[in-house]
C-alpha cells in the first residue's frame, strides 16, 4: 500500500506540473485525486483489509497524502485564479495620458505676486501691515510731510485734485502720518497701497502700486535703513543683490537719499536695462524728518525713524521680465494666466 | 540742468575726468543724468538733476563749490565783484528805486551801463550758451544768461530809455490789468501779482519775465540792470496762475540768495564793459529794506551717531562742515555751531548739518545693522478680507485684474443702485475717460472682458478687488472707500474636456461662485437670495445676497441685453460684486464648530409642483417654519419644466433631511414630520401642490 501511496503522490505532483496555472487543468487533478472516484479513496476502503496492526499506519499515511494533496491543489488553484485575475485586469486599462478633467485654475495679478511676497518678508521682520483712505486731504499727502502749500517739491507730485480740498493721494505716506497719530511708538509699519499720479506715458501709468515703510523707536539710525534694505532686496531678489544710498532731497526725510540695487540683468557689469551704470534705482528713503514727526504728534528728541518707498508694479516687472507697462492694466488673460497662485 | 565741464573747471580746476566729476556730484546728491561729449564742440556736458531744495547749485559756481568740497580743490572767487556797492550821486539821479513790500521784495539792486553796442556775442560766449541749451540772441541777452548760468542768480535787463525817467517801483499789480511780456503774449495780472513798475505801469512781471515794451532792441544803447530777492511764494503763485514758467522763476520760487545780487550785478556789469563796449555808471542802487542776518545753527556731535549709526568722530565732522564752507565753531559743550551761509537756504534744521556730514563722508560709510525694534499691534488697518477673497476667487478660477478707479462720465450709472449720490469728479482729470471715482467694479471688468473678447479669448473669468468711492451727503468730507471685490464670467462653464459636451456659462454658475466665496470668506455667515433691480442686469436674471441683519452682501446677474449689444459682445456675459465691508461687518463675531451627529441622518423627498412665480426659497421657508424632530435642512434634488406639468409651473423634488444628534428617529416620527410638511404646504398660500 505504501507503494501505492509513493506512486500516487508521484503521478500527482507530475500531472500538477503538467497543468501549470491553467484553472481547468488544476480542477480536473483536484477530481481526479480527491474527488468521489478517486484512488485515494479507494485505498481509503481498502484498510479494512488491512491488519489491525497495519491499519492505523496505513491510515495515517493516506490522511498525510490527502492532505499533501489538498495544500497543492489549493496552492496551484489560487495561482490560477491570480494569473486569470491578472489576465483580466491587463484588458482593463485607462489612457493616462489622456487630459485629465481640470477644475477651473485661476491667477492672481504679477503685482499682487509681488506686494505679497515683499509683504511676507516684512512680516517676517516684524511689520506690521496698515492702510488708509486713497481719497486724501492737502494735511496728510502735503503739509504733514513737510510741503506747505507752494512748497516746489509739489511740483513733481503731479496730484489729481477734487472738490472741496480733497486729492487722490500721491504717495502712501499719509498712511504713515495716521499710523503715527494713531498709535504710540514704538512702529515698525509698511502701507502698500493703490497711489495717482497726473502723469501717462510710456513709462507711467495715472495709478499705480507702492509700498512704503517706517519704522519709528528710540535710536533707529540710517544704518539701520541700510541694513533693512539689505535683507529685504537680498531676499526679494537673492543673495548677490548689492544695495546702494545716493544722497537725494524729498522733502520729509532728513538726511534723506535715493537707493538701487545691483542690476540683476548684467549683475552690475553694465547693460542696456540699468543703462550701462550698473545700477537701477527702485525709490527714495531716508530718516523722518523732525518736522513730519511734529505734525504727526511723535516727539523728535526722543524718537528717531527710517520710511522709504519702491514701487511695486516696478518691481514686478523687473522680477518677471515684463517689459511693457500697458500689460499691466490691460487683463489680457494670456498674460494673467502665467502667474498661478 | 546742463552745465559745461570746461565752465566748471574754470570755477574750479580739479585733476579729474568728466565722468569722474558725474560720479562725485551724484555721489554728494547732485545726480548726473547724462555725460554728454557729441553737443558741443570741445566741451562736455553734465545733465545734473538739481534737487527743489538746492537753488544755490542752479547756477555752475554752486555747483563748482560742491566739486571744490568733494576733491578737496581750491574755488575761485566770484567773478568781477564789485569793490563797493556804495550808491553814486551820478547814479541816484538817473535811478531810483522804491520797494513797496518788503516782503515780498526783500532787497532790489540797480546799476546802469551806458553806451552799450548791441550786436552778436563772441563765439566762446555763444559755444557756453550753446553747451548749456541756450540759443545765443545778442550780446546783452546773452550775457543775462551767462550771468544766470555761472551765478545761478536770475537778473533782468531793461532798455534805460523805456523805463520812464529810471523810476522803479516794485509793488503788486494792484488792480487786474493787460501785459504784454517778452514774448509777445498779453497776459491777465491779477491784483496781487508782484510787478516792476516805472511811473507809467509795468514794465516787468518780478521774477518771472520781463516786458516787451522795454526790452533791449537792437537800438539800446543804456541798459539797466536789476539783481533782486523776490518772495519765493509770491514768485511761484504768479509763475502757476499764469502758466508760465522761466529760468528766473524756477530759481526764485526755491529761494534765491540775498547776497547773491552782488556777484550777479557784478559779473553783468564786467561783461557788459568788455563785450559790449558800454561805460558803467559808477555805483549801485541798493534798496534792501529788510537786510538779512546769517543764520547760526548748532549739532550735537553726538546727534550725527544717533541719526547715521557710526560715530565719524569730531575732527571728521568739523572737516567735512569746514569743506561745506558752512565755518564750523565751538558751540556749546558737545556742539559745533555753524554759520549758514545766505545761498545755503536748505539748512534749518540740526538733521540738515547731520545730512551734510553725511554726503560729504559719503553714504557709503554707512554700517549695515537691523533695527531691534519690536512693534506687534493688535490693530492692524489692512482689511482683514482683502488677501482671503483674493485668494478665494482665484481658487474658484478667476484671474486677477486691475483697472483703474476713474471712470468717464456716467460710466456707472447704471451699476449703482438708484438714489446712489452723483461720483466724485476729478477737477484735473488726465483724460475723459478717466474723470470720476468709480462707484462700482463692473464697468471696468466689463472693459476687460470686452477687450479679451475682441482679441479672441473666449474664456474670460476675471475679478478684481479694490476700493469703490461712495460720496457721503456732507459737504466737503471724503467719500466712503468700501472694499468690493468684482467677478465677471464669459464662455465656457467648465473647462472644455474630452468627456463631455461644451457647457456655456449661466448665472447658476456665476451665482454659485459667489454664494461659494460668501461661505468661505465669512464662516458661518447667513445670508439668501432674492431678486436684484440694478439695471445693468436683464431683469429677469439679477439677483441679491442679503445677510441676517439685510444688508446687502452681494449682486450679480447677466448683462443686460441692451448693453451687450451697445458693446458688440459676441456672447453673454455674467457679473458679480461683493461687497466686502458689508460681509465683514455682517459675519459673525466668533465662528464655532458644531458637534457631529453620533446616528445617521434620515431624509425625505417632496415631490412637488410649484404654481407660476413661486420661487424655491418661498417653499423652503415656508417647511423650515414647522417644528421638526431633528435639526432639519432641505435640497432641492430635482427640477423639471415640460408636458408633464402645466404651463408655467416648475416640477420640484425637495429632500428633507433631518439630522438628530443622538437618538434614532422612529418612522412614525419621520412619517408624522412629512405629512406635517405636506399638510402645512396644501394649507398655505402658495400655489404649491403635492405632484400626484
Ligand atoms: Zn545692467
Amino acid at each position: 500500500m505504501l507503494d501505492d501511496l509513493l506512486r500516487i503522490e508521484r503521478e500527482f505532483n507530475q500531472a500538477l506540473d503538467e497543468a501549470g496555472s491553467d484553472p481547468d487543468a488544476v480542477e480536473a487533478i483536484r477530481v481526479r485525486y480527491l474527488g468521489r472516484k478517486a484512488e485515494l479513496t479507494g485505498l481509503m476502503k481498502k484498510l479494512g483489509t488491512l491488519s489491525k496492526e497495519e491499519r492505523p499506519a496505513a491510515g495515517k499515511a493516506i490522511n498525510i497524502l490527502k492532505q499533501k494533496v489538498a495544500a497543492s491543489l489549493q496552492n496551484a488553484a489560487d495561482q490560477a485564479g491570480n494569473a486569470r485575475r491578472t489576465a483580466r485586469l491587463a484588458q482593463e486599462r485607462l489612457d493616462v495620458t489622456l487630459p485629465p478633467r481640470m477644475p477651473w485654475t485661476g491667477t492672481v495679478h504679477p503685482t499682487t505676486h509681488a506686494r505679497r511676497e515683499l509683504e511676507s518678508i516684512f512680516r517676517g521682520l516684524g511689520y506690521t501691515v496698515e492702510s488708509g483712505p486713497e481719497v486724501e486731504d492737502d494735511f496728510y499727502n502735503f503739509q504733514a510731510l513737510n510741503m506747505p502749500p507752494e512748497h516746489p517739491a509739489r511740483d513733481g507730485a503731479d496730484t489729481f485734485y477734487l472738490d472741496g480740498g480733497l486729492l487722490l493721494r500721491t504717495h502712501t505716506s499719509p498712511v504713515q502720518i495716521r499710523t503715527m497719530q494713531n498709535r504710540k511708538p514704538p512702529l515698525k509699519m509698511i502701507c502698500p497701497g493703490r497711489v495717482y499720479r497726473r502723469d501717462w506715458d510710456a513709462t507711467h501709468l495715472p495709478m499705480f502700486h507702492q509700498i512704503e515703510a517706517l519704522v519709528v523707536d528710540e535710536g533707529i539710525t540710517m544704518g539701520d535703513l541700510k541694513g533693512t534694505m539689505d535683507v529685504v532686496w537680498k531676499r526679494y531678489f537673492g543673495g548677490r543683490v548689492r544695495t546702494r544710498l545716493r544722497p537725494a532731497y524729498f522733502p520729509f526725510v532728513e538726511p534723506g537719499c535715493e537707493y538701487d540695487i545691483s542690476c540683476q540683468v548684467c549683475a552690475g557689469d553694465g547693460c542696456r536695462i540699468c543703462k550701462q551704470s550698473g545700477w537701477i534705482e527702485l525709490g527714495g528713503a531716508g530718516m523722518v524728518h523732525p518736522a513730519v514727526f511734529e505734525a504727526a504728534g511723535v516727539d523728535p528728541e526722543l524718537y528717531t525713524g527710517f520710511a522709504f518707498g519702491l514701487g511695486i508694479d516696478r518691481i514686478a516687472m523687473m522680477k518677471y521680465g515684463i517689459d511693457d507697462l500697458r500689460l499691466l492694466m490691460e487683463n489680457d488673460t494670456r498674460f494673467l494666466r502665467q502667474f498661478p497662485l | 540742468m546742463l552745465v559745461s565741464t570746461n565752465w566748471l573747471r574754470e570755477l574750479c580746476p580739479v585733476d579729474a575726468t568728466p565722468e569722474q566729476v558725474a560720479a562725485a556730484l551724484t555721489a554728494r546728491g547732485l545726480t548726473v543724468d547724462g555725460v554728454d561729449r557729441a553737443t558741443a564742440a570741445g566741451d562736455v556736458v553734465l545733465d545734473i538733476d538739481i534737487p527743489a531744495n538746492r537753488p544755490d547749485c542752479l547756477g555752475h559756481y554752486g555747483i563748482a563749490r560742491e566739486i571744490a568740497a568733494a576733491f578737496g580743490a581750491e574755488l575761485a572767487p566770484p567773478r568781477n565783484l564789485q569793490e563797493t556797492a556804495a550808491p553814486s550821486d551820478e547814479l541816484d539821479r538817473l535811478v531810483s528805486v522804491t520797494i513797496e513790500d518788503p516782503e515780498l521784495c526783500a532787497r532790489y539792486t540797480a546799476r546802469l551801463v551806458r553806451e552799450v553796442t548791441i550786436g552778436p556775442s563772441p563765439q566762446p560766449i555763444a559755444d557756453r550758451l550753446i553747451a548749456c541749451g541756450l540759443r545765443p540772441i545778442n550780446n546783452v541777452v546773452d550775457i543775462s544768461n551767462i550771468v544766470l548760468l555761472e551765478t545761478g542768480h536770475p537778473i533782468h535787463t531793461f532798455d534805460y530809455r523805456l523805463v520812464n525817467q529810471g523810476r522803479i517801483v516794485v509793488r503788486a499789480a494792484g488792480q487786474a490789468t493787460p501785459f504784454t511780456t517778452l514774448d509777445q503774449l498779453e497776459r491777465r495780472l491779477e491784483p496781487d501779482m508782484l510787478v516792476i513798475a516805472d511811473d507809467e505801469g509795468p514794465v516787468a512781471l518780478a521774477g518771472v519775465m520781463g516786458g516787451a515794451d522795454s526790452e533791449i532792441g537792437v537800438d539800446t544803447t543804456d541798459v539797466l540792470i536789476e539783481a533782486a530777492w523776490f518772495s519765493p511764494l509770491s514768485i511761484r503763485r504768479t509763475a502757476r496762475r499764469l502758466g508760465l514758467s522761466t529760468d528766473a522763476s524756477h530759481r526764485f520760487e526755491r529761494g534765491m540768495d540775498p547776497d547773491g545780487v552782488l556777484a550777479a550785478q557784478g559779473l553783468a556789469v564786467h561783461l557788459l564793459e568788455e563785450l559790449a563796449g558800454g561805460r558803467a555808471v559808477p555805483g549801485m542802487v541798493d534798496c534792501h529794506p529788510a537786510p538779512w542776518t546769517r543764520k547760526t545753527l548748532e549739532l550735537r556731535y553726538q546727534r550725527v551717531e544717533r541719526l547715521l549709526g557710526y560715530d565719524p568722530g569730531r575732527e571728521a565732522i568739523r572737516e567735512a562742515l569746514s569743506a561745506l564752507q558752512l565755518a564750523p565753531e565751538d558751540g556749546a559743550a558737545g556742539r559745533v555751531r555753524v554759520l549758514v551761509p545766505s545761498y545755503r537756504v536748505d539748512l534749518a534744521y540740526e538733521a540738515d548739518l547731520v545730512e551734510e556730514v553725511a554726503r560729504h563722508l559719503g553714504l557709503d560709510r554707512l554700517p549695515s545693522t537691523l533695527p531691534l525694534t519690536v512693534a506687534p499691534s493688535e490693530d492692524e488697518t489692512v482689511h482683514p478680507l482683502a488677501e482671503r477673497a483674493r485668494n478665494i476667487l482665484a481658487g474658484l478660477g478667476f484671474h486677477e485684474a486691475f483697472n483703474y478707479s476713474m471712470l468717464p462720465e456716467g460710466g456707472d450709472r447704471v451699476w449703482v443702485p438708484d438714489g446712489t449720490l452723483p461720483p466724485v469728479a476729478l477737477s484735473n482729470p488726465i483724460a475723459e475717460q478717466l474723470a470720476f471715482l468709480r462707484r462700482s467694479i463692473l464697468p471696468g471688468l466689463l472693459q476687460s472682458v470686452d477687450l479679451n473678447l475682441r482679441r479672441g479669448n473666449r474664456d474670460v473669468r476675471l475679478f478684481e478687488i479694490g476700493r469703490v468711492f461712495l460720496p457721503t451727503a456732507a459737504a466737503g468730507s471724503r467719500p466712503d472707500e468700501p472694499l468690493r471685490a468684482g467677478l465677471a464670467w464669459s464662455g465656457l462653464a467648465e473647462p472644455r474636456h474630452w468627456s463631455r459636451d461644451d457647457r456655456a456659462v449661466d448665472l447658476v454658475d456665476l451665482s454659485g461662485a459667489v454664494s461659494g466665496a460668501l461661505s468661505h470668506l465669512q464662516p458661518g455667515l447667513e445670508f439668501r437670495e432674492e431678486r436684484s433691480t440694478l439695471t445693468c442686469f436683464h431683469p429677469g436674471y439679477a439677483v441679491s445676497w442679503r445677510s441676517a441683519d439685510n444688508r446687502e452682501l452681494a449682486w450679480a446677474g447677466r448683462l443686460h441685453p441692451e448693453l451687450l449689444a451697445r458693446f458688440d459682445l459676441p456672447q453673454e456675459l455674467f457679473l458679480g460684486e461683493i461687497d466686502l465691508d458689508a460681509v465683514l461687518a455682517a459675519g459673525p463675531r466668533q465662528f464655532e464648530y458644531r458637534p457631529i451627529p453620533k446616528v445617521p441622518a434620515v431624509s425625505r423627498d417632496l415631490s412637488l409642483v410649484l404654481g407660476a412665480g413661486t420661487g424655491y426659497r418661498q417653499v423652503v421657508d415656508l417647511l423650515a417654519s414647522r417644528p421638526a424632530p431633528a435639526t432639519a435642512t432641505f435640497e432641492a434634488v430635482d427640477r423639471y419644466v415640460g408636458s408633464h406639468v402645466a404651463e408655467g409651473e416648475t416640477g420640484m423634488t425637495i429632500r428633507v433631511i433631518l439630522e438628530p444628534y443622538d437618538r434614532t428617529l422612529t418612522d412614525e416620527e419621520t412619517e408624522r414630520y412629512r405629512m406635517d410638511l405636506i399638510e402645512a404646504l396644501e394649507s398655505s398660500d402658495l400655489p404649491v401642490k403635492l405632484r400626484a
